[in-house]
């Protein structure tokens, strides 16, 4: 029998079951779909925004201590965060994506809309469009391509004092085909014949001393190889400028992850949507899947939660004002009363309150009620559906979900360990 | 201050300003219409789109119910490309009264609406969503109307006919001559709402079409003139559940009419008598009546993803009259201000509906031309406005389009099927300030994503517009037209976009320039729309577009700047705080 079953296969899911089946454990991933970090930019976000303040935060180190108390980084502190983050980097170094952080500091990189974004850890390939940096820019896109402007961000990064221009190629450097999306472009450039094109016509565009910006499309497996080749072929750095879903940036990490995991024997089953599951004296025993052929029993003495919130299907809601999670049916402490979701400001620098709420655990990651106590006996939650977060105001979407994926995974393994020794007494 | 010299001047860019600009020209008058928006911003771009056979009428108030079939027949020859010949069903639930269906039959007969029952296994096959305890329907030529491009075309009409059309100018006087008595209103002063420009226009009559405004500008002169506001809360759903309007067989009330409207179905409406025209906040028993409503119609269709929700507000009036808007009558309301208020030069034409737009416009101008002694017979119902000739709307007909001409990877919207071409042309072809007017032009952002990929994709083509522009006509702004072309009347489809010349931005300071605001202000009006319905997977929908502008966009850091735009004005309306929470008079 399996020792953990995760329920969920983005950057939460996907990193517990990392750490789980490094610590011994026998681990399997079920997932509805392919999980979010196909939308998400391929950067890990730890925090970015604190309390509305208009500048980004420095180093998310000094200022985890001022988030609310029930925060998940809260919950693990500082020294567990960090450690999780730093596991992740060294976890994923093997792929070649080249995640690093800015001397434990955020960085700031150019957002398909001009704005300067703040990151922890960056993948190489875009690390080059740093704020720091000092070098100008050209920002380069493709004719009639629809997500992304190079006029409209070199617009606003010139109005922030960058020294930049735009340029624009002809759509034929990339595809015959016109209906391509990101995805599909980066497949694209995997091939070596689009890259010398693209770094033939590059050649045409860039001045010395300029680094080039191009749209997240350079390579969907063969990212590292047609990177070096641009940057080589161009002799300066090239960066990428992630955009509209689909990321290929956030494919290459899911995709890296989950080889990861299947090198070490951790199964990652898609289509596979929970819709119940069967506990007895609070330990839950199994979580059915109903799939086109049958439904199916997944048993597993732990269960991880990793659904995500409302982005990731891990919650619904009725007109009623019903905001419930759609497996266990845990209590959120999302406002039940509809008017109280929303405030008149889609921007308002306080966020939803819709999507403040979560499931509230415990120091364990444990689901638990209104009193305190853990709801079953071996549920763990993890991710972007836990209370007292809104992860994509604070920008620490993939902060939270590697943190609370790794501690999940680790009390998931300190509690089999301490079942076995009771087993063995 | 620039002055303008004209015959008639029309106040308010609706359907009904649209029609009277139209008439006025066709009848060889100078013309100059104000609009302090975008043409349709009002009543007219927010209403659920039927076109009335007058069935809706029939028992209650024949010589509307006689209007509207009238008119429905001359509106399929004049805007045929307006409209969807979806015909209408009148359905009897088993909730409604006894002997109305017989009472409709035969209000329909006098009237003379065609009127038929369908058997209902027919109706049925046709409808296979109706509810199944239906127990009679009856056909009526109701059919679906684009409030939008109707009124863009009609204004076409009429500046082709001469007419000069001013959006984005809002009166900020009447002038008035002569006193207590004999006074007269000789035009009126206007402020253009981008420059802040101001500019004189004399008229030697003012038509007041400002529909539910039309108490506010009378009050510019003195004259009180009391519309009764009555709100209209609509509903769209993300399917056409429908192919068919769909009536409810009784006396009108809330939420008995579903239209399909392009590729979503429309549930409509409550009638709420408010203090303000502008006053079009939602509140959640509107939607819970308008989705109960709808499933007697059409069972379920309250599970159905909701896409959003928005208000109208209806320009009733009925003199001294104190009840309910509900049953306030529909009629149009022809003001003589020199025989009823000693005010010569001055006409207020308000009530009324879509449907008899046209008629309203008529009636006016026969008014018009007996004030000034002439006599100029009005020719707008045998003349069809630019466009005809495509033929009755259908709803496949943009993808056809993009399918022949493989235009999938030129997609900015892939919920409307809307291209970067049509965009582009849109912008340049008439007066767009924000892209809530692309939306009004093209249905940009009206579908299931409500704008969560193309806001951005329109903010970047635009600016690539710009820089264009300015590229192809460098500081020689001779070379850029002084106003946009007006061409509109075919701005729905993708082919034509696709073989037109490359747009060009006409001169002159816009909001447009600033791609933020443009941003900023648009995500905003969306805002607005789905959150009075944001539950389920509409929810999932909107957290996804937080994760686009917030997690990848960063829209919510863009470098700061004080723009503002007439948008922006208007949503601050409802979002400040106390908004909206005054008693209803």
């Amino acid at each position: 029998m399996l020792d953990l079953l995760i329920i969920g296969a983005g950057l939460a899911g996907l990193t517990a079951a990392l750490r789980a089946v490094e610590a011994g454990l026998r681990v399997k991933i079920i997932a509805k779909g392919m999980g979010s970090l196909y939308w998400a930019t391929g950067a890990i976000d730890v925090l970015g925004y604190l309390g509305g303040e208009e500048r980004a935060v420095a180093s998310p180190w000094e200022r985890l201590a001022e988030l609310d108390a029930g925060h998940p980084y809260r919950t693990l502190g500082d020294t567990r965060v960090r450690g999780a983050i730093d596991w992740f980097q060294q976890h994923i170094e093997p792929s070649g994506l080249g995640y690093r952080s800015a001397d434990a500091h955020n960085l700031l990189t150019p957002s398909p809309a001009g704005a300067w974004r703040p990151t922890y850890l960056a993948p190489a390939g875009q690390r080059a469009g740093a704020a720091t940096d000092d070098r100008p820019m050209v920002i380069v896109g493709f004719q009639g391509v629809r997500d992304f402007f190079p006029h409209l961000i070199t617009r606003n990064l010139s109005a922030q004092g960058q020294v930049v221009r735009a340029a624009l190629l002809p759509w034929s450097v990339l595809s015959e085909q016109r209906d391509r999306n990101n995805a599909q472009l980066a497949e694209c450039v995997d091939d070596v014949h689009t890259q010398q094109r693209l770094v033939d016509a590059l050649k045409l565009v860039v001045k010395p001393g300029e680094r080039i910006g191009l749209p997240a499309i350079l390579g969907r497996h063969a990212h590292a190889q047609a990177l070096a080749h641009l940057q080589q072929g161009l002799k300066t750095d090239v960066f990428e400028i992630p955009t509209l879903p689909p990321s290929a940036p956030g494919i290459r990490l899911a995709t890296a992850l989950r080889q990861a995991l299947e090198q070490r024997g951790v199964r990652v089953e898609i289509g596979m949507e929970a819709i119940g599951f069967h506990a007895e004296d609070g330990v839950i025993q199994w979580v059915e899947t109903e799939t086109s052929a049958r439904p199916l029993k997944h048993r597993a003495h732990a269960f991880l939660l990793a659904t995500g919130g409302v982005l990731g299907g891990g919650f619904n809601s009725t007109p009623a004002g019903r905001f419930w999670e759609v497996i266990f049916d845990l209590p959120l402490t999302v406002p039940q009363d509809r008017r109280q979701w929303f405030r008149p400001l889609f921007l308002d620098a306080r966020g939803q309150p819709a999507f403040h709420g979560g499931v509230a655990v415990n120091a364990a990651l444990q689901p638990v009620d209104a009193t305190g106590d853990a709801i079953y006996a071996n549920l763990w939650a993890a991710g972007s559906l836990l209370a007292h977060a809104d992860p994509i105001l604070e920008r620490s979407l993939e902060g939270v979900a590697i943190a609370s994926g790794v501690a999940a995974a680790e009390a998931v393994k300190t509690k089999s360990t301490a079942a076995v020794a009771t087993m063995e007494r | 201050m620039k002055k303008l010299a004209t015959d008639i001047l029309v106040i308010g860019g609706g359907s009904t300003g649209a029609g009277v600009a139209w008439d006025a020209a066709l009848r060889g008058f100078r013309v100059v219409l104000v609009e302090k928006r975008d043409l349709t911003h009002g009543t007219t771009g927010r209403y659920h789109g039927l076109l009335h056979s007058g069935g809706r009428y029939a028992v209650k108030d024949p010589q509307s119910a006689i209007e509207c079939i009238e008119e429905n027949r001359i509106l399929r020859r004049t805007h045929t490309h307006c409209i969807e010949d979806t015909s209408g069903f009148f359905v009897v639930t088993p909730e409604d009264e006894g002997d109305f269906p017989d009472r409709f039959q035969a209000g329909c007969a006098t009237v003379g609406i065609p009127c038929e029952e369908v058997p209902l296994k027919e109706a049925l096959r046709r409808e296979p969503l109706l509810n199944p305890r239906i127990s009679r329907v009856f056909e009526v030529p109701d059919g679906s109307a684009d409030s939008f491009l109707a009124t863009h075309v009609t204004v076409q009409a009429a500046r082709q006919a001469g007419a000069q059309i001013c959006v984005y100018h809002e009166v900020v006087g009447l002038l008035t001559e002569g006193s207590d008595g004999a006074r007269r209103v000789t035009g009126a002063r206007v402020r253009d709402v981008v420059t802040g420009e101001e500019l004189v226009v004399e008229a030697m009559l003012t038509i007041n079409a400002s529909g539910a405004w039309a108490g506010q500008i009378a009050a510019l002169a003195d004259i009180p003139v009391r519309v009764i506001p009555g709100k209209g809360v609509m509903v769209a759903v993300n399917h056409r559940l429908v192919n068919t309007v769909i009536n409810r067989c009784k006396m009108p009330a809330d939420g008995d009419i579903l239209v399909p409207v392009h590729t979503v179905a429309v549930i409509g409406t409550t009638d709420e008598r408010v203090a303000d025209p502008e006053m079009l906040n939602i509140e959640p028993w509107e939607v819970a009546l308008m989705l109960a409503e709808g499933d007697k119609l059409v069972p379920g269709l309250s599970q159905s993803r909701i896409l959003r929700a928005w208000a109208g507000v209806r320009p009733l009036y009925q003199e001294n009259y104190t009840g309910d808007s509900r049953d306030a009558t529909r009629a149009l309301a022809l003001l003589d201000h020199q025989q009823r208020d000693g005010v010569a030069g001055f006409l207020t034409i308000t009530g009324g509906k879509w449907t008899t737009f046209r008629l309203m416009a008529e009636k006016t101008m026969d008014k018009a031309c007996a004030q000034l002694g002439v006599d100029r017979p009005c020719r707008t119902a045998e003349t069809p406005v630019p466009g005809v000739e495509q033929g009755y709307y259908w709803v496949g007909h943009r993808l056809h389009e993009v399918e022949t001409e493989r235009l999938q990877g030129d997609l900015v919207c892939e919920c409307e099927l809307v291209t970067r071409s049509m965009l582009e042309q849109a912008a340049a072809n008439n007066p767009t300030v924000t892209l809530d007017d692309l939306r009004r032009d093209v249905r940009l952002g009206m579908g299931p994503c409500q704008g969560g990929f193309c806001t951005f994709r329109a903010a970047g083509i635009l600016q690539e517009l710009r820089m264009r522009t300015e590229e192809t006509a460098p500081s020689n702004r001779a070379a850029r037209p002084e106003e946009p072309a007006w061409s509109v009347a075919h701005m729905q489809s993708p082919r034509h976009a696709m073989h037109q010349q490359p747009a060009t931005l006409a001169a002159g300071r816009s909001p447009l320039d600033n791609p933020n605001l443009l941003l900023r202000d648009f995500l905003q009006e969306r805002w607005r729309g789905v959150t009075p319905v944001l539950w389920g997977r509409q929810l999932k929908q909107e957290r996804l577009d937080e994760l686009i502008y917030l997690g990848i966009m960063n829209i919510d850091h863009l470098p700061p700047d004080d723009d503002a735009s007439p948008l922006t004005e208007f949503w601050q309306f409802d979002t400040t705080p106390g908004a909206g929470s005054e008693e209803t008079t």
